[in-house]
């Protein structure tokens, strides 16, 4: 059950990708703004830039649970 | 008619009441302090009033205009559902702490003169560290002690702030400000309390220890008042702006490596508060407005999460995400209303958090600062990113050892009406837009593209998350933060203190000894000056000088060995401030 219901977000979410197409950014300032389905590639890019920075954190700052203890 | 006083006044004097209350009179009274205090909001004149000359300046009480009065609505809601969310207990110190802090928030929102503001700020802090200390555990304790430094600190600069701004310019109005030495002093101190990064770290720190119902209180007044007297002093201020951008990114990023379920909210509120903070420092009329909208909408929607976050830990005595799980079966209410919470500070459509994050976000755009909307749509991803983290590992991840009951009534009828709250401003908006400082002009947050956009990057996140699920799942670990260089430099003084200056004053002191010792017996016998050197000689063998005075240089530091009454500390204080005065007085 929980597969199949990850397995269809995943069909939903790319399936939201081309619709993106057929809708215009009202207040287009940025050149990003003319980039149809930007907001999918901030989604994507977004998630792994915060997972790099998470990754970059532990890698020195991560201590154990009693640290200041 | 009867005039409006000022509201801070109802909730400081209606804490007097509370000790001699019982039951549900009691439960009554605490109600019906903070309904008296919205219609008296709702009766408050634009203009200034309740004004008293003192030492030749004035001190306003209630300057009120649509800035004023939209802060001051929200704290008087959120004080009425906070309040209500613990009225189950029957520890009068939180309900007298809690009333004291929303009284000196609100005091602060309608101050109009730097001296009562600051006055109002230092209860604010004093009120507030009460209800981490309620607790009563050594972590609380610790936290709290931690808590009140900073804010002591911070109260301190925006003190000499004042002072200087006073001198230099005669006025103690509350006005906008310009660069000079108060400038920068007053940002420190404001922004202290708004969690400017690197001073923010009391904030994880303390929150998280507070009580279960206290912590619903600090997540609310302490930030908000913060971005509220920016709003006032320092809008349109670059630097601002910057930092509001690098809050909202730096917050989500050490929230989505939290264990602790209240240590996450904590830090996204620094994550929040920089939207706000960013909309303030844009300071075109449509980022105000955000800043504040936020301000309104992030009060509720926070809240609410740490009402369920409280009930979970109230039900379960649970606080650690790790430990958790499967909480939707026996807590529906609570999961339901934590939905839509995350829903809101996610900022998906129909919530309240869409309308005004998407506000800052078009004021970023407006303004034409790109790097801040790439900081504030980032920080939009990991906010969503944490609260998918927090609703699954609390109530749907799977765990059989746990079983729960729902929270109190009371507990679920506040995050009830609080998350109604959420969703009704969400979708309709014009309630709030009707309130807000400027008229709001031009811009409308259900636009295809907009709705759309959300929903777009949402679901890519989403996916991305599903795919890297394993660098978020909550671990047992301590993550440093800036605190590390505070305490470690806190450490490193009370060495300083207790080691090298210790040992210097044990031995002046045994050399004074010594000097006191020879020149006693001289006065006894001055002939004897010949037999000191031999005496001496005796004595540094046997080491007997060594102990002259009962003092030792080998002896360690022993704190408890000069403890002394607090009373005496505030002696000093008084027969100080005396001298003080006698002095400015005569002279």
């Amino acid at each position: 059950m929980e597969k199949m219901l990850k397995r269809l977000f995943i069909i939903l979410a790319v399936l939201c990708i081309p619709v993106g197409f057929f809708i215009e950014h009202e207040h287009a300032i940025f050149f990003w703004h003319k980039i149809p389905s930007i907001e999918a590639i901030f989604g994507i890019l977004g998630t792994f830039l915060l997972i790099l920075a998470i990754g970059i954190l532990t890698s020195f700052a991560q201590k154990k649970e009693d640290f200041y203890d | 008619m009867i005039k409006a006083v000022p509201p801070a006044l109802i909730f400081i004097l209606g804490a007097m009441l509370i000790p001699l209350l019982k039951g549900k009179l009691k439960q009554v009274y605490i109600l019906v302090v903070p309904a008296v205090a919205f219609l008296d909001i709702l009766y408050l004149s634009p203009g200034t009033s309740w004004v008293y000359n003192f030492l030749g300046y004035d001190l306003i009480f209630c300057k009120v205009d649509r800035l004023s009065l939209v802060v001051g609505y929200i704290f008087v809601i959120i004080g009425f559902l906070a309040i209500l969310y613990c009225l189950h207990i029957k520890h009068d110190g939180q309900y007298i702490a809690a009333f004291l802090y929303v009284g000196s928030s609100l005091g602060v929102v309608f101050a109009g003169d730097y001296f009562s503001l600051f006055v109002f700020w230092e209860i604010m802090a004093v009120a507030s560290v009460f209800l981490i200390w309620f607790q009563k555990d050594k972590k609380s304790l610790n936290a709290g002690f931690r808590y009140i430094l900073m804010h002591i600190f911070g109260g301190c600069c925006l003190l000499a702030g004042i002072i200087i701004y006073t001198v230099s310019k005669g006025s103690i109005n509350v006005a906008l400000l310009e660069p000079s030495p108060a400038y920068w002093l007053i940002l420190i101190g404001f922004g202290l309390n708004t969690a400017f990064i690197p001073i923010h770290t009391w904030l994880p720190d303390a929150y998280p220890e507070g009580t279960i119902t206290g912590s619903v209180f600090l997540s609310v007044f302490t930030t908000k008042t913060g971005v509220y007297v920016l709003a006032r002093c320092f809008p349109g201020v670059e630097l601002v702006a910057y930092m509001g951008g690098i809050m909202a990114v730096y917050g989500v990023t050490f929230a989505l490596l939290q264990n602790d379920a209240r240590r996450l909210l904590a830090y996204h509120i620094i994550s929040q508060v920089g939207y706000m903070v960013a909309g303030v420092g844009m300071g075109t009329a449509q980022g105000i407005n955000g800043g504040i909208a936020h301000v309104f909408n992030n009060i509720l929607y926070k809240a609410l999460l740490f009402m369920c976050m409280g009930s979970v830990m109230y039900m379960t005595g649970r606080r650690k995400l790790s430990e958790m799980g499967g909480l939707a079966r026996f807590m529906p209410v609570t999961c339901i209303a934590c939905i839509i919470a995350a829903l809101s500070i996610s900022g998906a459509p129909g919530f309240n958090g869409f309308v005004s994050k998407g506000m800052v976000i078009a004021s970023a755009v407006e303004a034409h600062m790109p790097i801040l909307e790439l900081m504030l749509i980032l920080a939009s991803v990991g906010t969503f990113l944490s609260f998918v983290k927090l609703c699954y590992f609390c109530f749907f991840a799977k765990n059989y050892e746990i079983e729960s009951k729902e929270a109190p009534f009371n507990m679920q009828l506040a995050m009830g009406l609080t998350a109604f709250s959420c969703v009704f401003i969400g979708l309709y908006p014009k309630i709030l837009f009707d309130i807000l400082p400027y008229n709001v002009v031009g811009y409308h947050p259900f636009t295809p593209s907009h709705i759309f956009g959300v929903i777009q990057l949402f679901m890519l996140a989403g996916v991305a998350f599903i795919l890297a699920k394993a660098m978020v799942v909550p671990h047992k670990a301590t993550i440093l933060d800036f605190d590390y260089f505070y305490r470690m430099g806190g450490r490193g003084l009370l060495w300083v203190c207790s080691v090298p200056m210790s040992n210097f004053r044990t031995k002046s002191q045994v050399r004074l000894s010594r000097a006191v010792y020879i020149i006693a017996r001289l006065a006894r016998n001055p002939i004897s000056i010949l037999e000191i050197p031999t005496a001496y000689i005796y004595l540094r063998i046997t080491k007997g000088l060594r102990y002259v005075g009962g003092f030792s240089s080998g002896e360690t530091y022993d704190e408890n060995l000069y403890r002394r009454p607090i009373g005496v500390g505030v002696l000093l204080a008084i027969i100080l401030l005396f001298a003080f005065a006698l002095i400015y007085f005569i002279f």
